[in-house]
């Protein structure tokens, strides 16, 4: 506010600068970039999650014991992402990476989860009223799954004026459907301290 | 320089006509239509809405497409409703500073500049799009307008460091809320609810002394529970002071919004400010009844010598007009059963509390536009007296506030989730005035199937009063 009067004559100069200098942008970036814009959960940490989880189940001892165990490669079925934390934050975004490699890396087979589940099984039911019989997909086929994924997302916030740490913890594991047991465990940690 | 008479009585005339059309608010310029809507005379105020669609390419234009699609949604036309919302929308995501406009509102008014819109008027274009979608039965659609509201809220968050700004919306979260829970997403509704309660309780108890709705109470308690968040569900049992509360089965449920009255509009207020010199080459700008005093520094002496000359003028600035509602409170029931309408958001305080907040730099604008003005009307008398005085007739006709709001929101909204059965359900509405001695009710008539959560608004346009002359 100060000095205002003086600001008059470089006013409109000023100003029409600012006109030119403030056009929109565009600019494609690779999706690795790690971007932070406002502190909160983003597209970096949903990669930071799924490169931390995918490396730990792909060399986790026990997975492997357990799948030479069973002699062939289990079946793995999405269950829930427990979201604790005050954001919304879409699980699906490391979790349908994670899926990639599993199915990539071939130690063990996806099968489809509940809500997929119910929509092909849908589709299976007015096969047999309309589907040539020939091509109609059988009932008693589906692939049992071994273990299923759970996981559990946390956050605990500190706050002091203009500054924020949140520490995110993303749990995840695989539990024997049959035993209860827990075969597999991964866990992320992420901090971020944010000043305004 | 000098001015010829005739062209300087016609340049005067053409001023004072002006004047009779600068002078008028946003809301005198509207008044067919806002008398119409007012006295709820809808198809005759789409009508005559329609008669402004050049507004969808003028500086108001957000006014136009806010007030269009609240008015389609009213008329229960869901689709256009929601074209017009969707253009309101994207208004707000490419919304871009027009520096040019900028400078030219400091010497003329506020009124030259693209109306960008307040904050919460942009949290309810996206509050009706959503509804508008949960209504005609697309809960997808009404998710992505719900993820858009959690964009909004964290922009929101953002733009303001003050913990006295309003940041954060508990209604908006609750809203967000009731679209989870009505995709049987209790997770996300969970989150909502309790960023909700959160809300209320600090924010909202603080600024409007608003509580948290009872509702939100028991739809925080079932997120919980259905999410599997037995802890969670225990500990706000105890903090609700709940203990015999159990989630229940319904077969289906009514979310019933009500919005009751209108919200404020804006009007203009001047205040007469004194200059005087103050020391190490500052001018004193004052204004002693209200206790303001803006000390500017001003090194040219020049400058300083032009401004002292001036002594007092006069600044305009918004205020937020309220239009009280008719109605006080209001009721359903389904059978035997009552349920209260709970506030849940009161967009008039909201309105009043965010006008408030950046009033000091309402003030600073509004001086330096004021300080503008005559400093450039001073040099030009040196010049020429005869244009230096007709520049300060149109600077004085010119000097105004911007008096631009969405006009047609609701006062406040009240809601209440409502338990159904499958098949014909009867529903009764009844709103008590504010006299308490005219109670008016409406009967509703909902066809259910089982697992469906159906959405409905109603709006009482009423007001205590409607001086719409008067703005």
């Amino acid at each position: 506010m100060r000095k205002m009067i003086s600001m008059a004559r470089i006013l409109t100069a000023l100003l029409l600068l600012f006109c030119f200098s403030c056009q929109r942008s565009v600019t494609r970036i690779s999706p690795e970039t790690q971007t932070d814009l406002s502190g909160r959960w983003n597209d970096s940490d949903s990669r930071i999650v799924a490169e931390k989880m995918i490396s730990e189940l792909l060399g986790s001892p026990k997975f492997k014991a357990y799948a030479e165990e069973q002699g062939k490669k289990p079946a793995i079925v999405v269950g829930l992402v427990r979201n604790k934390t005050s954001e919304h934050i879409d699980a699906n975004n490391y979790i349908k990476k994670l899926e990639v490699a599993i199915y990539n890396s071939d130690i063990a087979e996806l099968v489809e989860s509940e809500e997929f589940r119910d929509k092909l099984r849908l589709e299976r039911t007015q096969q047999q009223d309309f589907a040539d019989p020939a091509t109609v997909s059988q009932w008693g086929k589906e692939i049992g799954a071994n273990l299923m994924l759970f996981g559990e997302m946390t956050s605990e916030t500190d706050t002091n004026n203009n500054k924020r740490t949140v520490n995110y913890i993303t749990t995840l594991f695989l539990t024997d459907i049959e035993t209860n047991k827990r075969i597999w465990y991964g866990q992320q940690e992420i901090k971020k301290f944010v000043k305004n | 320089m000098h001015m010829k008479p005739f062209m300087f009585r016609w340049a005067t005339f053409t001023c004072i006509l002006f004047v009779l059309n600068a002078c008028a608010s946003y809301y005198q310029t509207h008044v067919d239509f806002n008398s119409e809507f007012e006295q709820g005379d809808l198809s005759r105020a789409l009508e005559t809405l329609s008669r402004f669609d050049k507004e969808a390419e003028s500086k108001t234009r957000f006014i136009y497409f806010s007030t269009s699609g609240l008015l389609l949604s009213v008329l229960g036309k869901y689709e256009e409703s929601n074209e017009y919302f969707e253009k309101a929308f994207l208004f707000g995501e490419d919304y871009r500073i027009n520096y040019v406009n900028e400078a030219a509102s400091y010497l003329t008014n506020p009124n030259v500049t693209l109306y960008r819109g307040e904050d919460h008027e942009h949290l309810m274009v996206l509050y009706f799009k959503a509804i508008n979608f949960l209504k005609m039965g697309k809960p997808e659609d009404a998710l992505v307008e719900c993820r858009r509201l959690n964009i909004r809220l964290n922009q929101l968050g953002d733009k303001y460091i003050s913990a006295e700004k309003l940041q954060r919306s508990a209604f908006i979260h609750t809203l967000m809320g009731i679209i989870y829970q009505s995709v049987k997403d209790y997770n996300n509704a969970f989150i909502a609810y309790r960023n909700a309660l959160e809300v209320y309780e600090n924010d909202y108890a603080r600024m409007f002394g608003l509580t948290a709705p009872m509702q939100l109470k028991k739809d925080l308690l079932e997120s919980a529970w259905r999410t599997g968040f037995q802890d969670e569900f225990e500990n706000f049992r105890n903090k609700f002071e709940m203990p015999d509360y159990v989630v229940g089965e319904t077969t289906a449920d009514l979310l019933f919004f009500w919005h009751n009255g209108l919200a404020p509009v804006k009007g203009e207020w001047g205040i007469n400010f004194f200059i005087a010199p103050g020391p190490d080459n500052h001018m004193i700008f004052t204004n002693p009844e209200l206790g303001l005093s803006f000390p500017f520094k001003v090194d040219d002496e020049k400058e300083r010598s032009d401004l002292s000359r001036l002594e007092i003028f006069r600044v305009a600035f918004p205020k937020y007009i309220e239009r009280p509602m008719y109605f006080q409170s209001g009721s359903l029931e389904n059978g035997s059963a009552t349920y209260t309408l709970e506030l849940a958001e009161d967009v008039n305080k909201v309105a009043f509390y965010s006008l408030n907040q950046r009033m000091l730099q309402e003030f600073a604008k509004g001086l330096l536009r004021a300080a503008l003005k005559k400093t450039t009307e001073q040099a030009l008398r040196k010049k020429d007296d005869r244009l230096g005085a007709l520049l300060g007739l149109v600077n004085a006709i010119t000097e105004k506030a911007d008096t631009r709001n969405w006009q047609t929101l609701p006062h406040s909204i009240y809601y209440s989730r409502l338990p159904l059965t499958e098949g014909k359900n009867d529903v009764k509405l009844s709103l008590l005035s504010q006299s308490g001695r005219d109670s008016t009710t409406y009967n509703f008539t909902y066809q259910v199937k089982p697992g469906q959560t159906l959405f409905h608004t109603f709006s009482s346009l009423e007001t205590i009063a409607a001086p719409y002359r008067y703005y």
